[in-house]
């Protein structure tokens, strides 16, 4: 519950760097990757490999948080196992 | 059958799980370590081919999976195969998940946005996965597993024939920024052949990965029947 709470801050938290309205589907309309916060901009460094290190960590903590919760359901089985 | 490690006695792992942890090591290394060309507003980021895109192709993959589970147990009504299908279905969520929030993540640093509607692969995406996440909330609805076995299977056939219609069919006919769209196939625009030495790797490892996932959850939800089965004989 507490990890539903803290994405959906964070999607409300990053939902404020957003822009309000569509541009054109052209990849021109991009706007600049370092418009931002220092965090946007510090992501933005070094030909955006930090980017790649936070899809890489994205998926990490995703998988890593779902064995967190199968690891507690074994646990909750194993206690309701009879000795 | 059941291999013992001698000095622990604890029971070894598959030897393909050994493969794989090499392998995804090596896809880990090979992906930030391999020489990337330069493409402009991409840069660096290219290297999210090789983890970005496989989320999807083992989403695809896991939801065919859990689409056959699901049609063996409406012809055999064996429970096994509802948990086989249910499980499937929960880590193709789970890397799905992973699929929306890599690519939104990207799309910020090169479209400029975390998300837009003006995108519909991403829209779209984000559709299937939510027919998907209807499959559990259906089968928190019944508290017969019969029942619940049967009209989750049903649910699941109408669910996975939607995928192939909202990942590919559809955001191809319309004008895209993503790769892949409008037409194109998804290579076109990173067309260096050596990013393919990574990425089908990194498909291959991501698959066994969420096969390796889906087992551990398969023989939880075993064992509790098991248990279950236990208490009330």
């Amino acid at each position: 519950m507490t990890m539903i709470f803290s994405i959906i801050t964070l999607l409300v938290a990053s939902a404020t760097d957003t822009l309000t309205s569509a541009y054109s589907d052209l990849w021109q309309g991009v706007q600049d990757p370092e418009h931002g916060n220092v965090i946007m901009q510090a992501m933005a460094s070094q030909g955006l490999i930090y980017v790649v290190l936070g899809v890489s960590l994205i998926i990490w903590f995703v998988l890593i948080g779902y064995l967190v919760r199968l690891d507690k359901k074994i646990t909750n089985l194993e206690q309701k196992l009879p000795e | 059958m059941l291999r013992v490690n001698p000095v622990t006695h604890m029971p070894k792992l598959s030897v393909w799980k050994y493969l794989l942890i090499l392998w995804m090591t090596a896809v880990l290394v090979a992906g930030f370590l391999i020489r990337v060309p330069e493409i402009p507003i991409l840069y660096e980021t290219s290297r999210n081919l090789f983890f970005h895109v496989p989320m999807w192709f083992t989403m695809s993959i896991v939801f065919a999976a859990g689409l056959v589970f699901s049609i063996r147990y409406l012809i055999s009504s064996r429970m096994r195969f509802d948990a086989l299908a249910e499980s499937a279905t929960l880590i193709g969520i789970l890397f799905g998940l992973c699929g929306l929030l890599t690519g939104s993540l990207w799309a910020r640093f090169t479209w400029g946005t975390w998300w837009t509607f003006a995108e519909p692969k991403m829209n779209l995406s984000a559709m299937a996965l939510m027919i998907y996440v209807a499959y559990f909330i259906l089968r928190s609805a019944f508290d017969d597993p019969e029942k619940r076995a049967k009209v989750a299977a049903v649910y699941n056939v109408f669910a996975a024939t939607t995928v192939p219609f909202l990942l590919y069919i559809v955001p191809r006919q319309l004008p895209s920024l993503h790769p892949g769209a409008d037409g194109n196939p998804a290579f076109s625009d990173l067309t260096a052949p050596e990013l393919r030495l990574v990425f089908y790797p990194a498909v291959i490892g991501f698959i066994g990965l969420a096969v390796w996932i889906i087992q551990l959850r398969y023989r939880y939800v075993m064992l509790g029947k098991r248990l279950e089965r236990h208490e009330s004989g």
